[in-house]
């Protein structure tokens, strides 16, 4: 003990007490200091001092995991809740292309992808066949071919088509 | 100075987590430590437990110390410690007072002395009061300074300096006479 730190004892008493017993006030604390000294307390055993750093080394290593996982949970509420962000995020913000619209048509797309339209509907069929008939014995009074009254039977196929056509556009 | 820049390291290395540094500041002030506690109790028990208290204490809050005097702040725990101990001591006391048991409080009492290793100083120090006592022994075991022992007990330096030498110089006449 012999490390006490270096203070003028004097100049401090000095602030208190006279000069004279200033001077015997340091040599009061002197002196008893040096029986202090004379007396020495005993020392901690070996095995005290190795028990103390033992636990110490423990609770330091405790701690260290206590971190470690302070840190390991503290990033994954952070991970999951960047995650909630991002997923509310989408869900807000990606509504799909704007400014369009899309309907649905009632037509069939197989009907507007074919390339034959006749096939698709059995009217259509029909139609096609009594205007390919009536074309065809429309080329074949053009021709005289039949021998008969063409003016008549012109107008008689006229009129037949144009029934067609009305009964078609009902049905 | 390269004493001073070794121990900065050194607590440098306990705040990160540096058993070795802790083990360093063990052998640095584990003596000093214990006289403290042994000259108040009087029980080398008791300072065993009291010296392991304050090294655990020392390294759960070693984070908290901001660099000032590392004397002043270690010595601060072990005081703080050695009043804890007092209280629960009183509280035992008190408990075993209720049931009607005669036990002797007073710390320093021989009764409650490693009768073995009791020297005269201990036996005189139990002379002196409380308060006297532990000044005492701050001063001669941390090397704390008049002023660093005035801002540590919260009063003037000439309310420690007077204390402190009336102390003395009793436990001087007591010793001498």
């Amino acid at each position: 003990m012999n490390g006490h730190n270096e203070q003028n004892l004097k100049e401090l008493f000095g602030k208190f007490l006279s000069n004279e017993q200033a001077d015997k006030a340091v040599g009061d604390v002197q002196r008893a200091e040096q029986i202090l000294r004379e007396y020495p307390a005993p020392e901690p055993d070996a095995e005290l001092i190795f028990d103390i750093k033992s636990r110490i080394t423990t609770k330091v290593l405790h701690r260290r995991a206590d971190v470690f996982t302070e840190i390991v949970y503290r990033a994954t509420i952070v991970a999951a809740a960047l995650m909630i962000l991002t997923a509310i995020g989408l869900k807000l913000f990606d509504r799909g292309p704007t400014g369009t619209a899309e309907y649905a048509s009632i037509i069939p797309n197989v009907l507007w992808e074919s390339n034959d339209i006749t096939a698709d509907d059995m009217d259509l069929l029909i139609l096609t066949a009594e205007i390919e008939q009536i074309e065809e014995q429309a080329r074949t009074l053009l021709l005289g071919e039949n021998g008969g009254n063409g003016e008549r039977d012109m107008m008689e196929l006229e009129i037949e088509l144009v029934a067609i056509e009305v009964g078609f556009w009902k049905e | 100075m390269t004493e001073i820049k070794d121990l900065a390291q050194i607590i440098a290395g306990c705040k990160n987590g540096d058993a070795e540094c802790f083990s360093q500041v063990v052998d640095m002030y584990a003596s000093r430590c214990y006289g403290y506690f042994y000259r108040l109790t009087g029980n080398k028990d008791v300072s065993d437990d009291l010296l392991g208290e304050l090294f655990v204490k020392l390294a759960e809050k070693i984070s908290s110390y901001k660099g000032r005097s590392f004397e002043g702040w270690l010595f601060k725990i072990a005081s703080n410690i050695f009043h804890d101990y007092l209280r629960r001591k009183q509280r035992w006391t008190r408990l075993l007072q209720v049931r009607k048991r005669h036990v002797r409080t007073e710390t320093t009492e021989l009764g409650q002395l490693d009768s073995e290793r009791i020297d005269r100083l201990q036996v005189e120090l139990g002379n002196l009061d409380k308060d006297t006592r532990e000044l005492i022994m701050l001063r001669f075991y941390s090397q704390l300074s008049f002023k660093e022992l005035a801002k540590m007990r919260s009063e003037p330096i000439g309310t420690t300096l007077s204390k402190l030498h009336r102390g003395l110089r009793k436990l001087r006449e007591l010793m001498e006479g």
